[in-house]
């Protein structure tokens, strides 16, 4: 696998979009380039960071009361 | 109607997904009265169309859909509205910081406030935040997050990476400003 089939890969990969062959594929080339090893663990960086900082929010528990209310 | 005990745990099944919700509420409105009120919406509707909701399958994405639908038709007003997105290129924050001689994650993510990170989605358009939200947030499947939200795969992919571009392009403004990282033709790219 050449860098760039790898680069354009890197999203599903990172998504866990990739049938078991095509990850295979990557994780084999990721092994052997540290270039694009490096790109991958930014990306994955990345991502987690979006996530940590966006779901820190959490519904007031006064909220999910009256809910619970409405809808029993 | 559904029998009341079967209507109490569809309630309490549907409860258990109440956060993200409550989430993606907030990020697309940026009001969490508005959000709550959004929320309480959907539920009911939830409630009152349960009968269309298939046991077994996504009850997240169903809730999250409907949520999302009363978004679009009580805060936008029209699905037309706001679905571009200014095109930043192929902007990609870690070949910018490369190329400046920067260590992508060390130096600069790892120095990225969460709260940066937040208001850089905030910016987005809602038609692309929303995906950011359904994948990288709830950590939805391209094909959930493509029935969540009623369009093609690739369509979730295509956002996805636009609205990645420009969550890059929006952090690398900010590290800039914030002088973690000093912009081209600067010496001593990063800051210590």
């Amino acid at each position: 696998m050449r860098c760039e089939e790898c680069g354009d890969k890197l999203d599903r990969f990172v998504d866990r979009e990739l049938t078991n062959t095509e990850a295979l594929e990557i994780q084999l080339h990721l092994e052997g380039c540290p270039d694009c090893m490096e790109h991958y663990e930014f990306q994955e960086h990345l991502k987690r960071l979006v996530k940590h900082s966006c779901d820190c929010d959490v519904a007031p528990q006064a909220f999910r009361d009256k809910l619970r209310q409405i809808l029993s | 109607m559904a029998e009341p005990a079967a209507q109490t745990a569809f309630a309490e099944e549907a409860l258990t997904h109440l956060d993200t919700l409550y989430r993606g509420a907030l990020r697309l409105t940026h009001d969490p009265d508005q959000a709550q009120d959004l929320v309480q919406e959907a539920y009911l509707r939830a409630l009152r169309y349960q009968h269309s909701y298939q046991q077994g399958t996504n009850m997240k994405a169903w809730l999250f859909a409907i949520m999302r639908n009363l978004f679009w038709d009580r805060f936008k007003g029209s699905r037309k509205e706001d679905v571009s997105l200014d095109d930043v290129g192929d902007f990609v924050l870690y070949d910018k910081l490369r190329d400046e001689g920067a260590k992508p994650e060390a130096d600069v993510l790892d120095k990225i406030a969460a709260s940066e990170v937040v208001a850089a989605v905030d910016k987005l358009p809602p038609l692309h935040r929303e995906v950011v939200l359904l994948v990288d947030v709830e950590g939805f499947s391209y094909k959930d997050a493509a029935q969540t939200l009623g369009v093609p795969i690739g369509t979730v992919m295509s956002r996805l990476h636009r609205a990645r571009q420009q969550l890059q392009k929006s952090l690398y403004d900010y590290a800039v400003e914030s002088g973690i990282v000093r912009p081209s033709g600067q010496q001593d790219q990063v800051q210590p």
